[in-house]
C-alpha cells in the first residue's frame, strides 16, 4: 500500500520526464517555495532502514557528494526567478549530521546566496549518536527551529535487535543541547512492530518520550521486507510481533498519545497542543508531502541532492538516485533529473482527494469520483466505516486505520489485484 | 622558509591558533596566488572546490544566473576566510577588485587538516558561521535596502575593518572605484555618487580624494543604514 506522500506516487515516475520539464517549471515559479536538501549518508546503517542512504565511512565520498550538491544549488538557484521566496528549508537523509557542522553551515550559506531565503523555517533530521556540541553551535548560528531525532525505541533489547544502540542518556543530552540551541519544535521518530516489542515495551518508550518533552511524535510501523531490503536480513523475522499485535500497538499507541496531550495528525503523526503541526491539523490546513504530514502550504517544493523529488502543481520530478550518476551530471552543469511524471487535471483532482482523506479523514468529491466511490467503497459503507453524504466522503473514527486503503480506491494507477507494497498496519 | 611567519594577516587569520610547526604543515598544502585587478581566482587544472585566506587586497564573490546577470554575493578583505567553497563551477567566481594575494587550499585538504587540529576546526566553524551572517546581511541589503542605505552599509563594512574603528574621525582608502561600488551594490554609478555627495553635504563623511573617505560621525552613518 503506498504511503501517498505524492500522487501519482514515485512508482509512476518514468524516464522521459525530467530536466527539460523541470527547468521549464522552475522558470515559472513565483511566490512561496520550500526547499528540501537530501544528505544520503549515515555514520552507521541501521538494519531496519528503507532510506536511500549509504555509509559515511569514506571521506572522499562525502566530499564528492557535497561538491556536487554545491553545484546543484548554484545551478537551480540561478534558474529560479527572483520573485520566488523560500519560506521553508528542510534537511533530511540519511542523517544530515553525518557531514561536519562546518560543511552544513556552508550548505546553508550557499542556499542563502543562491536562493531568496525569506526568513525561512529551518528543520533538520538528526542522528542523536553523532550529534555533539559543535553541531549545536552550528544549529544555533543558523537559527534552526525544528529538529527530528531518529529515536525508534528506548528499549535496549529492541535497539540491539535493529542495530541501533543509543542509550536514553544520549537522547537526553541531545535533547538538552537542541533546546539550548533554540529548537522549539522537536520530533521523535518512533517505531512499533519491532522484534521482541509488545505494547508494554512501546508504552515505556512513549513515557520516556513524554519525559523528554518531545513536541511531536511520528509513530511508524516497521515493515519487514528483507527480500527488497537486504540489510533487514540481520533482523530476526521470527521475533517480530504478528499482525494482531501490530494493530494493537498502533491503536494503543494512538490512544496513549491522545490521552497524554497529543493531537493526532494524519495517520501516523502526533503533535503536542500548541505545536504548529497540531494547529494545522486542527485548522484543517494540514498537507502531505515527501516528509510526511506537514503544516507547509507552499505550492512548490524543490528537492536538492541525489534522489530528491521536486513537486510542482503539474509536475513531479526526481533527481538521479545513484550518487555517482548524480555527480557526473552536475560536473557537466546538467540539472540532475532522472525521471518524473506530469500531473494531469485528473491526477490533481484525485491527488487532492487522497491528500484530504489522509490529512483530514474527509474529502469533497467531484461527480465522477462520487460514482467511483459509491461503487468501490461499498464494503466500507456497509460496515459504516465511511459515509457518503452531501457530496462529501467522511471516514468514521473506526474507519481511520483503513484511511490508506480507502484513499487508494481513488488511485487510478493501482487496482486492488496488483497491490505490491508492504501492508499498511 | 615558512611564508606563514611573515604573513601580514597572521594574527587575524583563521590559522592564528596554530603553532609554528603546524603552520609549516598547513603552508605545504596551500598555494599563494596573486590575482590582478579584474581577474578571477582559479586553481587551474583542479576540479575540487577551494577555500582561501585573503592576504592582501579586496575581492568580490559573485555568481552568474542563467540569463547572464552577475550578482555579487559579498566582498572579502585581508584576513577574511573565503569559507564558502568556490571554483570548479562555471557560475561561481571570486574576482579581484584590486591586485590581491590569497592563500588557497582545496576544501577537502583544508578540512582534513582542520580535523586533525581541533583548535583550527573550531575556528573554522566559527568563521563559517560569521561568513553566513555576512552573507545574510549582504543578501538582505540587496533585497531590501534603499540606495542610500546600501552605500552607508558598504562604507561601514569597510570602515569596521580598520583597527582604529570607533575613533573619530576615521580615515581609510576605499579599495575600489565608484563603478565597482555601483556594480557590487546593484546601483548605477550616478546613484552611488549622489549618495556619497549627500553624506558629505550632511557632514557625515569627507571625501578628500577619489578613494579616501573620512568618517566624521559614525553614529550618523549607522543611522543611515536603516537598521535599528
Amino acid at each position: 500500500m503506498p504511503r501517498y506522500t505524492s500522487y501519482p506516487t514515485a512508482a509512476e515516475f518514468r524516464e522521459g520526464v525530467g530536466a527539460a520539464d523541470y527547468q521549464a517549471a522552475l522558470a515559472q515559479v513565483t511566490g512561496d517555495v520550500s526547499l528540501y536538501v537530501h544528505i544520503p549518508f549515515c555514520r552507521e546503517i541501521c538494519w531496519y532502514c528503507g532510506c536511500n542512504t549509504g555509509r559515511a565511512n569514506r571521506k572522499q565520498r562525502l566530499v564528492n557528494y557535497l561538491d556536487a550538491l554545491h553545484r546543484e544549488i548554484a545551478l537551480v538557484g540561478a534558474r529560479l526567478p527572483s520573485t520566488a521566496r523560500v519560506r521553508r528549508l528542510a534537511f533530511g537523509g540519511g542523517s544530515p549530521n553525518a557531514i561536519t557542522p562546518t560543511d552544513f553551515v556552508r550548505l546553508v550559506m550557499a542556499l542563502t546566496q543562491m536562493f531568496r531565503l525569506d526568513d525561512p523555517v529551518v528543520s533538520v533530521e538528526l542522528d542523536p549518536r553523532t550529534f555533539d556540541r559543535q553541531w549545536a553551535t552550528a544549529l544555533a548560528g543558523i537559527g534552526v527551529q525544528r529538529a527530528s531525532l531518529g529515536v525508534q525505541t528506548f528499549d535496549p533489547a529492541a535497539q540491539a535487535a535493529i542495530g541501533r544502540v543509543q542509550p536514553y542518556a544520549l537522547i537526553e543530552d541531545c535533547t538538552a543541547l537542541l533546546r539550548t540551541a533554540g529548537v522549539t519544535s522537536l520530533n521523535f521518530d518512533l517505531m512499533y512492530g519491532l522484534p521482541g516489542q509488545d505494547w508494554h515495551v512501546l508504552e515505556a518508550t512513549l513515557e520516556q518520550t513524554q519525559a523528554l518533552a518531545a513536541d511531536r511524535v511520528a509513530l511508524f510501523g516497521y515493515a519487514h521486507v528483507p527480500h527488497l531490503l537486504p540489510r533487514q536480513r540481520r533482523i530476526d523475522g521470527t521475533a517480530l510481533p504478528d499482525q494482531a499485535q501490530r494493530f494493537a500497538m498502533a491503536a494503543l499507541g494512538h490512544d496513549w498519545l491522545v490521552c497524554n496531550g497529543f493531537v493526532p495528525v494524519g495517520f501516523d503523526h502526533f503533535a503536542r497542543q500548541g505545536d504548529p503541526l497540531a494547529a494545522a491539523a486542527q485548522a484543517g490546513t494540514l498537507q502531505r508531502n515527501f516528509q510526511g504530514f506537514t503544516d507547509d502550504d507552499a505550492p512548490v517544493l524543490i528537492g536538492l541532492g541525489a534522489s530528491a523529488i521536486s513537486c510542482f502543481p503539474d509536475l513531479l520530478v526526481q533527481n538521479e538516485k545513484n550518487a555517482g550518476h548524480y555527480r557526473a551530471m552536475l560536473e557537466q552543469d546538467l540539472v540532475p533529473c532522472a525521471r518524473g511524471v506530469r500531473r494531469s487535471q485528473d491526477d490533481r483532482l484525485r491527488g487532492d482527494v487522497i491528500e484530504r482523506l489522509l490529512c483530514h479523514g474527509r474529502a469533497r468529491l467531484a461527480p465522477q469520483l462520487w460514482r467511483e466511490a459509491a461503487a468501490n467503497l461499498r464494503g466500507f459503507r456497509e460496515r459504516a466505516l465511511v459515509s457518503l453524504s452531501d457530496g462529501e466522503l467522511i471516514i468514521a473514527p473506526d474507519g481511520l486505520p483503513y484511511a490508506r486503503t480507502i484513499a487508494a480506491s481513488f488511485d487510478s494507477y493501482r487496482q486492488p489485484a496488483t497491490r505490491r507494497f508492504s501492508s499498511a498496519v | 622558509m615558512n611564508a606563514c611567519m611573515d604573513c601580514a594577516v597572521r594574527d587575524k587569520a583563521i590559522c592564528n591558533s596554530l603553532a609554528e610547526d603546524q603552520l609549516a604543515e598547513l603552508n605545504r598544502i596551500g598555494r599563494h596566488q596573486v590575482v590582478k585587478r579584474g581577474q578571477a581566482l582559479v586553481w587551474q587544472g583542479d576540479e575540487s572546490l577551494l577555500v582561501g585566506n585573503v592576504l592582501e587586497g579586496a575581492l568580490k564573490l559573485s555568481v552568474s544566473s542563467a540569463d547572464g546577470r552577475d550578482q555579487t554575493l559579498g566582498v572579502v578583505l585581508p584576513s577574511d576566510f573565503i569559507g564558502r567553497p568556490f571554483g570548479a563551477t562555471s557560475m561561481h567566481s571570486v574576482i579581484a577588485l584590486t591586485d590581491a594575494r590569497v592563500c588557497t587550499f582545496s576544501r577537502s585538504a583544508f578540512d582534513t587538516f582542520a580535523q586533525e587540529h581541533p583548535s583550527l576546526e573550531h575556528g573554522l566553524l566559527e568563521r563559517t558561521l560569521t561568513d553566513l551572517d555576512r552573507a545574510r546581511q549582504w543578501m538582505m541589503m540587496l533585497a531590501r535596502k534603499s540606495a542610500g542605505e546600501r552605500v552607508a552599509i558598504f562604507l561601514l563594512h569597510i570602515a569596521k575593518r580598520h583597527e582604529t574603528y570607533g575613533e573619530e574621525p576615521l580615515r581609510f582608502e576605499l579599495p575600489l572605484s565608484r563603478q565597482d561600488m555601483a556594480d557590487l551594490l546593484g546601483l548605477t554609478i550616478e546613484t552611488v555618487s549622489r549618495q556619497i555627495t549627500r553624506l558629505r553635504e550632511e557632514g557625515i563623511i569627507e571625501t578628500p580624494s577619489r578613494r579616501a573617505i573620512i568618517v566624521l560621525d559614525q553614529d550618523a552613518l549607522e543611522a543611515c543604514t536603516g537598521e535599528a
